[in-house]
């Protein structure tokens, strides 16, 4: 397990490669989700055939999540920006990177990218969108939720998620818990900062907006459409907020022709087979 | 290979999935006791690493991790999990691993 100091966070990366002995043509950089999620969502789905098709494949544990160290407090979402502006440099990768964000990890890539612009070569946000007011907003109800139901009340919590969502559904919960009651991450994401809609339509990197066509989420592809420049929208039907786990090949295959600049998508890894 | 004696009347290698399981049960011994301070947990072909052994998809990468430090390039786990559904990932058993493993080194013995 590969642990970087970020200066006073320790961090749990992976990194992986062409297997060949190939120079990697460019480097990717994967960000998890919130509460539940970790690195692994990469790992195991598309970073393997991201490596093959020939990238620098640089994965990490948000703080607090996964094997990353856990501080009781700092989890906003410019924390999280610091973080990977920090790790980044720790790597020393200082070319522009393809970004690439699931979930609350969309949310980091497209700050990120908004504030250090000179550092990305493109963002791709699966199941997630720029951090606004209404995100915020939406983003503190969730997390009042997890925290009165789950940290608060979790044997009751955790019985009517196994019963409902199976034993492995709860297992992630009652660490969702743990993180909740341990740190400030509920009332810190909520008090981020946001972006207004200037802001957001001032992105001039390419940007692939990913959506389960079932997911909540998937009403924001025709309004990140119109709001960017340079937009390309997905929606894959029949899934839900888990799509990259779901179906990563295809989510890998649009990433993946954003990346390599072609206009048509192939399906890579399981789905290809 | 780190090989314990086997009798002398094996074929030249009928044992490797047994060797292959006691080195993915030490290696998981290892990742237990590390992550969970466990350390009397039984594996054998049938144990599964998510309802057996409450492993999450986070222990995995260091079980990868540890896969790739004792067989070194020849087994990708990452790349043998990522050719599997989401249900079969959350039933796959240590049988399956240790399968795959002999499979890996086989065909890396032959090339």
């Amino acid at each position: 397990m590969a642990m970087v100091d970020t200066g006073g966070l320790r961090l749990h990366v992976q990194r992986i490669g062409p297997r060949d002995g190939r120079a990697a043509t460019a480097t990717a950089v994967l960000v998890h989700g919130l509460l539940t999620d970790s690195l692994a969502s990469y790992y195991f789905t598309v970073a393997p055939a991201f490596a093959a098709a020939g990238l620098d494949v640089v994965m990490y544990d948000l703080r607090g999540h996964g094997r990353s160290e856990r501080p009781s407090d700092g989890y906003t979402l410019d924390h999280n920006i610091d973080d990977l502006r920090a790790l980044l440099d720790r790597l020393a990768v200082t070319g522009p990177v393809h970004l690439v964000g699931n979930s609350y990890g969309g949310t980091i890539a497209f700050g990120f990218a908004a504030r250090h612009p000179e550092r990305v070569a493109s963002v791709s946000l699966i199941e997630s969108e720029p951090a606004t007011a209404a995100w915020a907003s939406k983003l503190g109800g969730i997390l009042d939720r997890v925290v009165a139901q789950l940290a608060h009340n979790e044997p009751e919590a955790l019985a009517w998620i196994t019963a409902n969502r199976g034993h492995n559904t709860a297992r992630l919960a009652r660490g969702a818990a743990r993180l909740a009651r341990d740190t400030t991450l509920g009332q810190d994401i909520p008090a981020s900062g946001v972006l207004t809609n200037d802001q957001i339509a001032a992105m001039r990197r390419p940007v692939l907006g990913v959506y389960g066509g079932d997911s909540d989420l998937a009403e924001l592809a025709p309004w990140l459409g119109s709001l960017l420049p340079d937009c390309r929208t997905v929606v894959i039907p029949g899934h839900e907020h888990s799509v990259l786990v779901e179906a990563a090949g295809t989510v890998g295959g649009h990433i993946l022709a954003l990346i390599q600049g072609t206009s048509a998508a192939r399906s890579v890894g399981a789905e290809a087979r | 290979m780190k090989a314990t004696p086997h009798p002398a009347d094996a074929t030249p290698r009928p044992a490797d999935a047994d060797l292959v399981l006691a080195d993915i049960a030490g290696l998981l011994a290892r990742l237990l006791e590390d992550e969970y301070g466990l350390d009397d947990v039984e594996i054998g072909m049938a144990t599964t690493f998510n309802r057996d052994l409450e492993l999450e998809s986070i222990d995995l990468v260091t079980l990868s991790g540890l896969l790739e430090e004792r067989y070194g390039g020849r087994v990708n786990f990452a790349e043998f999990l990522a050719g599997m559904e989401f249900d079969e990932i959350i039933g796959l058993t240590v049988g399956q691993l240790v399968a795959y493993v002999v499979t890996s080194l086989k065909a890396a013995e032959a090339s």
